[in-house]
């Protein structure tokens, strides 16, 4: 009985070591497949890397002195138009849901016009509308169009997640501000958005991951962001593969880091309360 | 308690009337009068509208027709005059509903600053005064959710408190909390009713209502079928319907 249920226990650790081995043994074949593919893939192409002529994109070197080259002045300029855009999308987004959430017909009915229509037409349309239509109307530069479009553009998906936290608030908590006499701005400003906030910080940082990687699309009014600088040395060098790997690297990088940041928020946030 | 000294009606209901949007008749031409320093039970069965003629109390439900008045101040779609009834009157919740995110002392604290416009030290200064009221000065610094629940209603107790209230609504106070913890609770009513507060509690502790009430009401069907002092109330009722509650509570 003993000896038998020992065995069978050895025979389960061994396919649990075994069934590990397996799988990363699987994992390295798709890596190796994806590897094999892509090289045998450029071979037929008859493709030349050239990774070394990609650095001085990056950095230069003039007199001892380390330099930005224009990809990092294009990711500047990236950072500058996404970051504005995270910070206005968000505050549209929380004055249209509380809009949204308000006993006033007109105000919910504004919001939820501004919702479907910027939800329902593409990206690409608003910003050729705002850069070309409004842009002369209201005397606005390229860069400010582009930050006025996506930040109505994702304006209208954050606010559907202010709302969700919102409203996923518990009823006894609006009643325990009521009956403290509470008005309802102090309600909001401290007891439903602090708790909301908590609760939407995930589908936030994924609205703002969108937006860093929507931001791209800014280059279609020659705003000279990250991926416009790429696509100048393209049709300069013919770095094609080279480039777009680059820059598609950097996207990543900045992205993985706010993730890892929001994470590092999240734990401390839930410690807290 | 029967030589208590009451005061003026504090409250006044007049034939109020509250129907649901789903059709449900909570109150119907309900009329009560509540003096300073009464502490009224309202009894029932579930569903007989007694938590919603408390919630109408501070206009946390709107009535279809009929007047509140409290402390002088119609309850009506003034705002200002909405504001000063809800200053004046606290509630407390059967689920506690204390502010997750704050400390205890920031849930006590927090509308002595943001509605009475205390200093922080001051609200503090009361905070402590009152957690030592609802003994639990220990906890003043920990989170609602390392409480256990009687501990965080008798908070809840001190956050109303804290506004200085002139009446008190309990909405079934006692009724989500383990039997243990019943006894914590229903002993800082007590002093309360002890000290004069106006008190309105819906409960289905009978002990308490026969110990400290001054005035039972027993309710159906948005209506009151009897009401009177404790000890009418309880040895001799009048109503047929009130005697067979009673016997079902009771055993």
């Amino acid at each position: 009985m003993n000896s038998l249920s020992q065995k069978k226990r050895k025979t389960i650790r061994f396919f649990h070591i075994h069934s590990t081995f397996i799988d990363i043994l699987k994992y390295l074949a798709v890596i190796f497949a994806m590897v094999w593919l892509i090289s045998s893939g450029t071979q037929k192409l008859g493709y030349n890397w050239q990774w070394y002529r990609v650095p001085k994109y990056i950095y230069t070197f003039k007199d001892g002195r380390l330099g930005a080259g224009p990809l990092i002045h294009g990711l500047m300029v990236t950072f500058q138009v996404s970051g504005i855009s995270l910070l206005l999308s968000f505050a549209i987004g929380l004055i249209a849901a509380l809009f949204r959430l308000s006993d006033s017909l007109a105000a919910r009915l504004l919001a939820r016009c501004y919702l479907e229509t910027i939800r329902n037409t593409p990206l690409m349309v608003q910003l050729f509308f705002i850069y070309f239509v409004l842009g002369p109307v209201l005397d606005i530069d390229r860069f400010l169009s582009a930050v006025l479009a996506l930040s109505i553009f994702e304006g209208a998906y954050a606010s559907e997640i202010f709302r969700a936290g919102i409203i996923s608030i518990q009823k006894g908590q609006w009643e325990a501000a009521y009956s403290l006499g509470l008005s309802p701005v102090d309600t909001y400003r401290r007891i439903i958005l602090p708790q909301a906030i908590r609760r939407i910080l995930p589908p936030l940082t994924s609205q703002g991951i969108s937006l860093i990687k929507d931001s791209a699309l800014v280059s279609i009014i020659a705003v000279y962001d990250l991926t416009m600088q790429g696509q100048v040395i393209i049709s300069e060098t013919f770095l094609t593969f080279e480039l777009w790997f680059t820059i598609a690297a950097i996207y990543l990088a900045i992205t993985v880091t706010l993730s890892v940041l929001v994470n590092f928020l999240e734990d401390h946030l839930r410690v807290l309360g | 308690m029967q030589d208590k000294q009451f005061g003026d009606y504090i409250i006044t209901v007049d034939n109020i009337n509250k129907t649901f949007s789903n059709g449900v008749v909570a109150l119907s031409d309900f009329t009560t009068h509540i003096r300073r320093s009464e502490v009224v039970v309202v009894i029932g069965p579930s569903g007989s509208g007694k938590s919603t003629f408390l919630r109408c109390l501070n206009g946390l439900e709107d009535i279809d027709s009929g007047a509140i008045v409290v402390d002088g101040i119609p309850l009506d779609d003034n705002r200002k005059n909405r504001l000063e009834i809800r200053k004046e009157v606290g509630m407390v919740f059967q689920q506690f509903n204390l502010f997750p995110h704050m400390t205890v002392r920031d849930n006590i604290n927090l509308a002595q600053q943001l509605v009475r416009k205390k200093t922080r030290a001051d609200a503090t200064e009361m905070t402590m005064d009152l957690l030592k009221k609802v003994n639990i000065t220990e906890k003043a610094d920990a989170f609602p959710a390392q409480l256990s629940g009687g501990q965080q209603q008798r908070v809840a107790i001190a956050r109303a408190l804290a506004m200085m209230p002139k009446v008190m609504l309990f909405d079934e106070a006692t009724s989500a909390l383990d039997p243990e913890m019943i006894g914590e609770v229903l002993e800082v009513m007590k002093t309360l009713a002890r000290e004069g507060m106006t008190m309105v509690v819906v409960t289905h502790e009978m002990g308490f209502a026969r110990e400290v009430s001054d005035w039972v009401i027993f309710m159906e069907a948005g209506k009151i079928v009897e009401g009177g002092t404790a000890e009418h109330f309880f040895s001799n009722p009048q109503e047929e319907r009130t005697r067979v509650f009673l016997n079902q509570i009771l055993t």
